[in-house]
């Protein structure tokens, strides 16, 4: 009987596998000054008329063919020290501050035994340490981060000068997650993160042995994997070694929507001002603060890729002869003279097929292959989900 | 010492079909893969030069150069001709699908495809009111059984080398078929007369794709009675050893019959008159028309022929 499927069995196939990485390299030029005007509008930029977050893009989002890349946002804690040290004045959208603050730690760092929102923890120690009460959100698109970003891959490179305009990467801090290979944290609601920390030229030693930027590599925020968010602590640009909200303040607003941030050791006592930027600026001012002070992030991102595996067995026997219409000439093989002779097919796909004879996926040789009774051979086909 | 050829097992991606998408999207478990084929659409076996001077290292060398193209994610569109396996390599012969173009199952001599009338109206402009009878190669879509007019495809070996009253072998004979039709536009009915029925004894397809395109699967002697053995006097397109016949009518769907919105949309108004019974005709531009194709496929040898049919409706 003639016939042109050929059944799987059971040891056919088998489902494997495979992580996938590829490698993101963003360029600040990017995310500030490629797609800018005279008039200083970034056309890469989307901004939203309720303020709570940016839109970075990796061209003018107006355009079809621009990419998502991520999105920032910024907010504290309502328990925060400094809020009562800043004029009422300079509270400006402090209750989108803090519902931003709170609505990705319930999701990042999620609630305490008392249904409280528990607050971002600098080690990952839950119980005790120091938290992290103000911090920018930096929230990757699925685009990049795909399944997650691949953990120890993970490098900011972020100026800490006090002004971005001018030598804004004097001062660098190299912010990664170097140790997420071999140590991260799973008490997480959103999957598992790591502890960012930061080294460069802008980690320099300052009084006050407490503080987490005194120390070599001090930890600076956390990097959630499968999140694809990164909370950097507003700390980073603390003058004098003392948290954003803790007590000195750390900006002060400039004209023309550029803000000021002070780097950890600017001592200079005019930029060292308050208002805090952080509860004086609105969100939009405070995400162009950061991204204009981002000079490069890189992570490689992972895909995990579910494959099944089709055996295609040919034995000798089969697919000798061809259904092609031009294998026959007033039904007569042309590929042989003599009924001795070897029949010969030549394949260029694959066809995997329901059992009610649907094809279902298809698989394509990239050059013909010859079959007759003399070979045999098996096709691995492999369908990823 | 050399290294031994690693090259015998092969590694291929496959890309999902919109089909298997589909029934992926569905989740109820009718994405399961069962069994595989394998194609050869873009080899043109006329390449194939068993006299080269050089020897039978030359016979295929224009074979392989084929260039292969990237996968059709639709599924109509792949593995349209699949390679066969039969236990015996002492065949000279194969079986071929050809359209048995003669009598009441010739297609239309003036457009060279079978018009399917898809409404009474258009019938009767054609018949006359009342009268069933058209000519060759065109088919009453609106009651497929009172019309006379049907579609056979012949099946065997086609070939004067061999005498038409020898029997096929057994393991040459086709048994099963499918027929694929595109389901917007019509169906599949029974090839029986009966002038004074308004049934149109219509068959259910197995399976509906994404495309729309209705697959029916008959089998040799089923209650259908599509696919029967062609008999040792009947005509047939077949000159050698025959096999078996399939014959059927088409509908028009209910779309087809009571709108003309597939017909402005997939269709064209008519250049050439339709001459129908008794010198009756349905001038230029006096019908809207769709040009599709059924396809009819061997289950056993996976041979194909594709059959054109003009839907005609008219519009004035």
């Amino acid at each position: 009987m003639a016939t042109s499927f050929k059944t799987f069995d059971d040891k056919d196939s088998v489902v494997t596998r495979n992580l996938l990485h590829e490698a993101i390299p963003i360029t600040g030029t990017i995310i500030s000054g490629t797609y800018t005007n005279k008039a200083g509008t970034e056309y890469n930029i989307k901004t939203y008329s309720h303020g709570m977050f940016e839109s970075v893009y990796d061209y003018p989002y107006l355009s079809s063919s621009a990419n998502h890349i991520f999105d920032l946002t910024m907010g504290y804690a309502a328990t925060a020290a400094a809020l009562s040290q800043s004029a009422a004045a300079d509270y400006s959208m402090q209750p989108k501050k803090i519902n931003i603050y709170n609505q990705m730690a319930q999701i990042l760092v999620g609630f305490d035994e008392n249904g409280a929102v528990r607050l971002f923890d600098e080690d990952g120690d839950l119980t005790s340490g120091t938290k992290m009460k103000a911090v920018y959100f930096i929230n990757f698109a699925r685009l990049l981060s795909k399944d997650e970003v691949k953990k120890g891959s993970f490098t900011l490179k972020l100026g800490v000068n006090s002004s971005y305009e001018t030598g804004s990467f004097k001062q660098l801090l190299t912010i990664t997650d170097s140790s997420g290979s071999s140590g991260y944290k799973v008490n997480s609601p959103a999957g598992e993160y790591g502890i960012l920390r930061a080294s460069g030229s802008g980690v320099m030693g300052v009084a006050g042995a407490a503080d987490p930027l005194s120390g070599s590599f001090p930890k600076c925020g956390l990097l959630y994997y499968q999140a694809g968010i990164a909370v950097i602590t507003a700390s980073v640009f603390v003058s004098g070694g003392l948290r954003v909200l803790g007590g000195t303040g750390i900006a002060n607003k400039g004209l023309n929507n550029q803000v000021q941030v002070i780097h950890p050791f600017d001592s200079s006592a005019t930029n060292d001002l308050s208002p805090l930027v952080f509860t004086g600026s609105t969100i939009d001012a405070n995400c162009n603060a950061l991204r204009h002070r981002i000079k490069s992030i890189s992570f490689n991102n992972t895909v995990e890729l579910n494959s099944a595996v089709y055996f295609c067995r040919i034995n000798n026997t089969d697919f000798n002869y061809s259904a092609n219409p031009t294998y026959l000439s007033a039904s007569k093989l042309v590929v042989k003279t003599y009924p001795t002779d070897l029949p010969v097919s030549y394949t260029t796909a694959v066809g995997l097929y329901s059992g009610d004879n649907e094809l279902l996926a298809v698989a394509k040789l990239s050059e013909p292959l010859k079959k007759d009774p003399s070979t045999e051979f098996t096709l691995r086909v492999r369908l990823d989900y | 010492m050399g290294f031994l050829d690693n090259s015998g097992d092969i590694i291929l991606d496959a890309v999902l079909t919109d089909l298997g998408r589909k029934r992926l999207a569905e989740g109820n478990g009718s994405f399961k893969i069962a069994k595989f084929a394998l194609g050869d659409d873009e080899i043109n076996y006329g390449l194939y030069d068993k006299n080269n001077i050089s020897g039978s290292a030359y016979y295929d060398l224009n074979i392989l150069q084929t260039p292969v193209l990237e996968a059709f994610t639709n599924n109509m569109s792949s593995m349209k001709s699949r390679l066969m396996s039969i236990a015996r390599n002492d065949l000279l012969y194969l079986p071929v699908i050809k359209l048995f173009n003669e009598g009441n199952t010739a297609l239309n001599s003036e457009f060279s495809n079978y018009l399917n009338l898809v409404d009474r109206n258009t019938v009767d402009s054609l018949a006359g009111t009342g009268n069933n009878v058209l000519p060759a190669g065109i088919i009453n879509g609106d009651i497929p059984s009172q019309g006379t007019n049907l579609i056979e495809v012949d099946q065997g070996l086609d070939t004067i080398e061999l005498p038409g009253t020898s029997v096929i072998a057994q393991d040459l004979l086709e048994t099963q078929y499918f027929i694929q039709i595109d389901n917007r536009l019509g169906f599949l009915a029974a090839p029986g007369t009966n002038a004074n029925t308004n049934e149109a004894l219509s068959f259910t397809p197995t399976s509906i794709d994404d495309d729309q395109i209705a697959t029916y699967i008959f089998t040799l002697n089923d209650d259908a009675n599509v696919v029967t053995r062609i008999g040792e006097n009947d005509a047939s397109a077949i000159v050698g050893p025959r096999g078996t016949k399939v014959r059927f009518k088409i509908g028009s769907s209910l779309d087809l019959k009571t709108s003309t919105f597939l017909f402005t949309q997939l269709g064209s108004l008519g250049t050439t008159a339709i001459t129908g019974q008794g010198g009756a005709t349905i001038a230029v531009g006096g019908y809207r028309y769709i040009d599709s194709t059924v396809r009819v496929s061997g289950i056993s040898t996976g041979y194909t022929v594709d059959l054109p049919v003009r839907f005609v409706k008219k519009t004035t």
